[in-house]
């Protein structure tokens, strides 16, 4: 299920979870992560992206499918398996401490001997860039500085799998980086992560695969490369109306243009297309017909992001 | 091989840990103290009693020992709240503990601090009044009987913190047990047929009452009578609490935002 040969510890097949026995959070996800892959899981809020972290580390016990993690059953080894794993949520979590004492308290409840403990603080402290906010209370932290309290925290202790539930929210553009670039240099070391995401520029970054996930099902999932050359050849035409009645703008290029995908918001869109000229042949033929003026037209490669729109879109039109 | 701590002992460390700022520390001990000074001496001066106001802080004592049961019994409740509030039920929960360490975590704190507080109340009465008659077996008959009530109180609080969505809701209801529980007991003053018969019944099932009558036997030497039967009912009532707390907290959705 992973793709390739390595050993897989992380296992789904078919898992469903509804938290009110009608709407399924969770709705028959099935597959596999390989022991020092990155997996990315993208999507929209209310995706499912949360439950399914939940469902993999134990918090809740899923409807219906089968889940292995690290080789085990969530529901019947739950404890042997969370001793294995770390996660950082996507709200905020610590202690009322400081922030030093937050990575004291997390060593001592994770077993991590004294000596390793100071050693590792330090080392953390100083690589997050916390040492000058070390004494002040974490709540009193600014947002981004909270979040890399909360992340170094969690590497104070040893683990096989990270779960980083959007991890970079609030850290600035070097931060961000930094923790992009020591999730890689983990994994390199043996470590698996599963990291859900709104930023596809990230995930393209770090993950060696990602899931697109929406109301509760993954849409695609394979490495970022290969999902990129589903629409190999596409390319996409940005455009933004200076005014005048965009919904009906669009309607009708939609029908001018079968074959592409017109996925609009407000006075802007964005066409995927196979053939760029004829999207913008008929894009300026419309203006001028219309009489509406255009503030901006583009065409250029796709990314992950036109990846992650043209699955929802594709599922929503169906 | 190095040996490791137990789970539910890394986790009371952490308890304790975060617990012990000016503002717990105020409602733990300074709360109780007032109570000791202001109506030891207070009262003392007008409840005639033979021997005075130092008689009356010797009664008042073992029933300020028995309040920390209460006082730690919401701290209880206010550690699994302020945990749910502020992420850490969550994180702990995917960490290497179950809920039955958390929750038992919880658990012995309240009775930690049950107890040292009641043994700080035991030091500021003996240094206000410059003496206090007790034997070896009185001290450990109210510790004893203080270390079930810790248990009770805090499993309640925790059933309570448990049950409650709201933050203000659960906070008003910890003001009305403390008030309740604290002043339709036997702590401040004896029971008397002369009380209307809803504060009587009040009196007669408060489980603060059983144990501070208990702990004040312990410190004259005997156990009153009344003692046969509350103790059992409070060592009933508490298995029924801790049950009920332990099974609603096992059960309960954990949020993880």
């Amino acid at each position: 299920m992973s793709g390739n040969g390595a050993e897989q510890v992380i296992a789904v097949e078919n898992l469903k979870h509804t938290y009110d026995g009608k709407h399924f959070a969770l709705d028959g996800v099935t597959f596999g992560v390989s022991k020092g892959e990155v997996f990315g899981l993208l999507g929209k809020n209310g995706a499912g992206k949360t439950t399914l972290i939940k469902a993999l580390t134990t918090l809740i016990v899923p409807s219906s499918g089968k889940l292995s993690v690290l080789g085990m059953d969530p529901l019947h080894q739950g404890q042997d398996i969370r001793r294995r794993i770390g996660v950082v949520q996507q709200g905020e979590s610590f202690d009322f401490a400081t922030v030093e004492g937050n990575f004291n308290i997390y060593g001592v409840l994770w077993g991590v001997p004294r000596k390793v403990r100071m050693q590792r603080r330090e080392e953390l402290l100083k690589s997050f860039g916390l040492l000058e906010v070390r004494k002040q209370r974490a709540f009193d932290l600014s947002g981004g500085q909270k979040r890399r309290v909360q992340v170094a925290r969690e590497m104070m202790h040893d683990m096989d799998i990270l779960f980083l539930d959007e991890p970079t929210t609030g850290l600035d553009v070097i931060m961000r980086r930094q923790l992009l670039d020591s999730v890689r240099e983990r994994a390199r070391r043996g470590l698996t992560v599963v990291f859900t995401t709104h930023n596809l520029e990230e995930a393209d970054y770090v993950c060696d695969r990602v899931a697109v996930v929406d109301e509760g099902r993954f849409l695609a999932m394979d490495t970022v490369e290969n999902l990129k050359r589903l629409y190999r050849g596409k390319k996409t035409v940005e455009v933004t109306l200076a005014g005048g009645d965009a919904s009906a703008f669009y309607d009708s290029l939609r029908t001018k243009l079968a074959g592409s995908e017109v996925k609009a918001d407000g006075n802007s869109a964005v066409i995927l297309t196979d053939d760029p000229k004829e999207a913008l042949q008929r894009i300026i033929e419309l203006s001028q017909t219309t009489g509406i003026q255009m503030d901006w037209l583009n065409i250029r490669k796709n990314t992950l992001e036109d990846v992650f729109i043209g699955s929802v879109t594709k599922t929503e039109e169906e | 091989m190095r040996l490791e701590l137990p789970g539910i002992v890394k986790l009371m460390y952490r308890n304790v840990m975060v617990n012990v700022d000016p503002g717990t520390l105020i409602i733990l001990i300074g709360l109780p103290a007032m109570y000791l000074v202001f109506f030891g001496f207070g009262f003392g001066a007008m409840i005639p009693t033979p021997g005075g106001t130092a008689a009356y802080l010797t009664f008042l004592t073992p029933g300020i020992m028995s309040v920390q049961c209460l006082m730690a019994g919401t701290v209880g409740g206010s550690m699994l709240w302020a945990d749910r509030r502020w992420g850490m039920l969550a994180q702990l929960l995917v960490g290497p503990f179950t809920r039955l360490q958390y929750l038992l975590g919880i658990m012995f704190t309240s009775l930690v601090f049950g107890l040292a507080g009641a043994f700080v109340m035991l030091i500021g009465a003996f240094l206000i009044i410059g003496s206090l008659q007790i034997t070896l077996w009185g001290v450990l008959t109210a510790f004893g009987v203080i270390a079930l009530g810790s248990i009770f109180f805090g499993s309640l609080m925790l059933l309570i913190a448990g049950v409650v969505k709201s933050n203000n809701a659960y906070n008003s209801i910890q003001i009305l047990i403390l008030f309740v529980v604290n002043f339709a007991s036997t702590v401040f003053y004896s029971f008397s047929s002369g009380l209307p018969l809803p504060i009587q019944i009040l009196f007669e099932v408060n489980p603060l009452t059983y144990v501070a009558n208990a702990a004040r036997g312990g410190f004259e030497g005997a156990l009153p009578a009344d003692a046969a039967w509350q103790l059992p009912l409070l060592l009933a009532e508490t298995i029924v609490v801790l049950a009920l707390a332990t099974r609603v907290y096992v059960k309960s959705d954990v949020s993880f935002v």
